[in-house]
């Protein structure tokens, strides 16, 4: 592992952004004083990842210089270097989409959601790095406040009332996740991973912490069948807000669980346990892709394809039987699937935000002649949706092949169905919404800045980039594993 | 040079394809589409045996060029380029050319992109391109019969998809290096993996489904009826081939397999003349050459059967040729329609001739691609049953192709002034002599000699079986037998029944989904989950109560 102050920074550089966006709120326009920010949070991000790639270990901060069990460890390992990038990348279409330089002085919602969107990455960040059960703690509660503002920020009654919808689901799983890391904290002392990892037994104290940090983290990801918050609430956001819920938000207490059961107590494969993750994910993807297919708005249409895709997720599990579980293809499959999901839903999001704009409205079946009028949309639209159906050439199709893959060798027959008739049903959803769109139509059409189209079929061809992965695991995702714990500073 | 046009074979088409994100352009893309195949005609025609083209690494593309390969490319670039310059004439005033334009010329980037990829990733990727993007063809129309073919369409495409795309999988298992091996690769693994069986069974359901074998044949008199005139022809000539393309290229020829060959032979006659049987009660011509179809590539199947049970080494080439020669004629037949119904009275007789010649050439009328084709490959069918119902079947051909000829003359244009108009006529005309040239051209690479196909003794095998079906065709029309009416797509009317139960499946969805977004149940939902994840972790964990 390598020292260095970035990952501190990478978390930090948000915040002063935050501070600096209510300082001189009024006074510049939010955009303004944003944007320095967003792109040193892009530099941030890039710099860690080539950091971490070319030394092929983790970036590590003791933040105080105080050491595990009692400090903080910031650790970005390659699966943290790839999420910063991804959210960078993210945040980065996201601002130019949002951007707005023309109309009126930026009011308080403006700046709010500027405010909201450097708050949501800063936690992010954090989410994505930090590496002891308080940290996750922390940057959950972050990103879950923010969202909810995201949502609410609208000042609608609708979105209000999924925002509260949100809230109370949320801390519903803050309290479960609070309860297990007090109960790892009163068996073993120790909250950081690395060191947990070298004392921790299967005894059913720990086994019932981990259970309930599970399931309050599944309540955050809005997995079947604890998905009551997020239709709602990701329909009702302003289209960027959307896009950063549904490509990353829900992604981060994901990501934890992953650690938690790979990192924290590594559990057979074959047990039960892994195959109820994987068996509640298969639900989610079958009978959501069903409820995407009749949904009438487009954005709801989309909300519920996140919902089946986070099913995907958790379909890694059994397929990782080695002792090395981060070596195999099923570990690399689960994540290229989760960072192509978040490019491809945040430009279908950011599409269907910009067809919103143009049309006045987002009925999936009112969208004749969208084709001709906004080809460049649509065509975003369109690859993203290649990705989501896990078509080639697209980031989603490497990872539908490697999570595949990783079933037929695991013998796992059912997850094999259910991932092809996955990409199956998604191809009726996008493809109704693309047959709707090229249909015959002379709509009246507001006029939609080229650059945010632009951004959004960029992000789109990010997704579609990803298709060019190599087929095999990556040594990247590897980096920084096992965990080791740190008994100085190196 | 060559490289360059191997990868311009599919490369300009889509260029073209994403030309029409430029406003100026998409105006003139109707026009263009003959010129796109040009490269890939060449490439066909110029490139030696064998070449092979590797992009550098992240792009993990390998191309390579052999004769079954070049067969079929220059065949469907032809047919593309007429079928091409067909459209420009035929949809010149449609509202949505453009958008026709575009679906077509990604269905010809992915088809003719097919006949060269040696990869399994990539050449997945061109069998997605090519059947997805025929979505848009067969959809052109958007009446409600086209909305319905095309969504049966899409969802048969998807699930042949979804069968290949299981069996490319368990077939890459086996390659040791793993990551994306070239088909030659993997399909040496084949009779000796572990899932050897599952894996054909999915092969030939995927490429089956694209080529139309019963049962998996009722998208296509759906769906290749309803296109556009000239999306009819490369449907029903080129984009059922990539099923063909497939069996070439993952059939492990020469490798034993106990029984899968005659599984292929007795499924493909079966296909053959069930087909001819249901085609015979259609009235639409149209509908009748898409029964056809499925009847010929039925043949085809039997023939890559036939090469599986006899081992022999020229199957491949052999099953290219035949696809060769129903590519072109089916392909002229399906413009020759349109040009009958834009023709009256005395100019549509020398068309009707041109159409008759066609269409027995199907059934392997002496001195037209259909006898060369049926000649080249019957020895592979031996002298047993199978060669026995292979012959019979020109049989069901001829009746069907003489059921095809009553029912086309009744077409022509009513005012009997009306004339073809060239640019309808000329590629018509041009893929027709096509079909002959190329297929005479090609003979000797099949390995069969001119003299052998024109003895008399060949003539008259190719004969008799024509002479029977035509007695049958008279003896059918005297007994003035009532056909029955069997509505298009025949046994889709079974999988019709099952659309109530799967609409009350997906209402129950939305029930469920709308209990379980209500705040008491997903409380008790959390608290259950939390029960049985704990549970489970317990037990698996081998927990024993203390004292236990």
């Amino acid at each position: 592992m390598t020292v260095s102050l970035l990952p501190v920074w990478a978390v930090l550089a948000p915040v002063i952004g935050l501070c600096a966006l209510l300082l001189l709120e009024g006074r510049l326009r939010p955009e303004w004083v944003a944007a320095p920010f967003i792109a040193i949070g892009l530099y941030l991000s890039i710099s860690i990842a080539y950091e971490v790639i070319s030394h092929e270990a983790s970036l590590v901060y003791a933040l105080g210089g105080w050491l595990p069990p009692l400090g903080l460890t910031l650790r970005a390992d390659g699966v943290g270097a790839v999420l910063l990038a991804l959210t960078a990348l993210v945040m980065v279409g996201v601002s130019i989409c949002a951007w707005a330089p023309a109309d009126g002085a930026g009011g308080r919602g403006r700046s709010g959601f500027w405010a909201l969107l450097l708050a949501l990455w800063s936690a992010l960040n954090l989410a994505f790095i930090a590496q002891d059960l308080f940290n996750f703690f922390v940057a959950l509660e972050m990103l879950s406040f923010s969202a909810v503002a995201l949502v609410a920020l609208d000042g609608s009654r609708d979105a209000l009332t999924a925002a509260l919808r949100y809230l109370l689901f949320a801390l519903a799983g803050s309290v479960l996740y609070l309860l297990g890391v007090g109960m790892i904290y009163g068996r073993y002392a120790v909250l950081d991973l690395a060191g947990l990892r070298e004392i921790a037994q299967a005894d059913p104290v720990t086994l019932a912490a981990l259970a309930l940090m599970t399931v309050g983290l599944m309540a955050k990801a809005a997995l079947f069948p604890l998905h009551l918050w997020l239709p709602p609430a990701h329909a009702s956001a302003p289209a960027p807000a959307s896009a950063v819920l549904s490509a990353l938000v829900v992604k981060a207490p994901f990501l934890i669980i992953l650690r938690l059961w790979v990192d924290l107590l590594p559990l057979s494969a074959a047990t039960a346990p892994p195959q109820i993750l994987a068996g509640l994910g298969s639900v989610a993807i079958l009978l959501f892709s069903i409820l995407a297919l009749r949904q009438q708005r487009l954005k709801l249409m989309i909300a519920y394809s996140t919902l089946a895709q986070i099913g995907y997720l958790f379909l890694m599990f059994p397929l990782m039987p080695g002792p090395a579980p981060w070596l195999d293809i099923g570990w690399t499959g689960g994540i290229l699937q989760l960072v192509s999901h978040g490019i491809a839903k945040a430009a279908m999001f950011l599409a269907a935000g910009l067809i919103y704009e143009a049309l006045g409205h987002d009925r999936v079946s009112e969208l004749a002649g969208l084709a001709r009028r906004q080809p460049m949309t649509l065509v975003a639209f369109a690859i993203a949706g290649l990705s989501l159906m896990g078509l080639p050439p697209s980031g989603g199709f490497i990872a539908k092949l490697l999570l595949l893959t990783a079933a037929v060798e695991a013998g796992a027959w059912w997850i094999a169905i259910v991932v092809l008739a996955g990409g199956i049903l998604a191809a009726f959803y996008v493809f109704r919404a693309l047959g709707s769109a090229l249909a015959e139509g002379t709509p009246a059409v507001a006029p939609v800045a080229l650059y945010r189209q632009g951004a959004v079929l960029a992000l789109a061809l990010c997704a579609l980039a990803l298709g060019f992965v190599p087929l095999r695991p990556f040594a990247l995702l590897a980096i920084g594993r096992p965990l080791e714990a740190m008994e100085a500073l190196p | 040079m060559t490289r360059l046009l191997i990868a311009a074979s599919f490369a300009l088409p889509l260029a073209l394809a994403a030309a029409a994100l430029w406003p100026a352009m998409r105006g003139r893309l109707l026009a263009l589409l003959p010129v796109a195949p040009l490269p890939a005609l060449a490439a066909a025609i110029l490139a030696p045996g064998g070449s092979l083209v590797l992009t550098p690494d992240p792009l993990r593309l390998t191309l390579a060029l052999d004769t079954p390969g070049a067969m079929l490319l220059g065949a469907s670039a032809l047919l593309w380029c007429a079928a091409g310059a067909y459209a420009a004439s035929y949809l010149a005033t449609s509202p949505r050319r453009t958008a026709f334009a575009v679906w077509w010329l990604l269905t010809m980037a992915g088809s003719l992109g097919l006949c060269l990829v040696a990869d399994m990733t990539s050449f997945y990727l061109f069998f997605t391109v090519a059947s997805l993007a025929a979505y848009g063809l067969v959809a052109h129309e958007a009446t409600p019969t086209a909305q319905r073919a095309s969504l049966v369409y899409m969802a048969l495409a998807l699930l042949g998809e979804a069968f290949l795309l299981l069996a490319f999988v368990m077939m890459a298992i086996g390659v040791p290096g793993g990551g994306n091996p070239s088909i030659a690769q993997a399909v040496a693994g084949v009779a000796t993996s572990p899932f050897r069986d599952t894996i054909l069974a999915l092969l030939v359901l995927g490429f089956g489904l694209k080529m139309g074998l019963v049962p998996l044949h009722v998208w296509m008199p759906l769906a290749h009826p309803v296109a556009p005139m000239p999306a009819s022809a490369v449907l029903s000539g080129i984009v059922v081939k990539a099923g063909v393309i497939g069996l070439i290229r993952f059939l492990p020829f020469g490798a034993p397999l106990g029984g899968w060959g005659e599984a292929l032979i007795i499924l493909g006659l079966f296909t053959a003349f069930y087909a001819v049987a249901i085609g015979l009660t259609q009235p639409h011509p149209k509908v009748v050459l898409a029964y056809s179809t499925v009847s010929q590539m039925g043949v085809v199947a039997a023939i890559a059967g036939a090469g599986l049970v006899s081992d022999s080494n020229a199957t491949p080439v052999l099953v290219a040729f035949y696809a060769l020669h129903h590519m072109l004629v089916k392909g002229a037949l399906f413009l020759g329609v349109g040009v009958i119904a834009a023709a009256g009275g005395p100019s549509a007789r020398p068309v009707f001739v041109v159409m008759a010649a066609l269409a027995l050439a199907l059934a392997g009328l002496p001195f037209t691609s259909g006898a060369l084709a049926k000649y080249a490959v019957k020895d592979l069918f031996g002298n047993g049953i199978a060669a026995l119902a292979a012959t019979l079947s020109a049989t069901g051909s001829t009746l069907l192709m003489l059921h095809f000829l009553r029912r086309l003359s009744r077409l022509s244009a009513s005012d009997i002034e009306v004339r073809p108009p060239a640019g309808l006529l000329l590629p018509f005309l041009a893929t027709a002599a096509a079909s002959f040239l190329v297929a005479c051209l090609l003979l000797p690479s099949t390995g069969t000699p001119y003299a052998a196909v024109f003895a008399p003794e060949a003539l008259w095998k190719a004969s008799w079986p024509m002479l029977l079906g035509a007695a049958l065709a008279l003896a059918l029309r005297r007994s003035a037998l009532r056909m029955p009416s069997i509505p298009e797509g025949d046994l889709i009317v079974l999988a019709a029944r099952l659309v109530p139960a799967i609409r009350r499946l997906a209402d129950a969805a939305d029930r469920m989904d709308e209990t379980l977004r209500s705040w008491p149940v997903a409380g008790a939902l959390l608290l259950l989950l939390l029960l049985g994840l704990g549970a489970a972790m317990q037990l698996s964990a081998g927990f024993h109560p203390v004292g236990g």
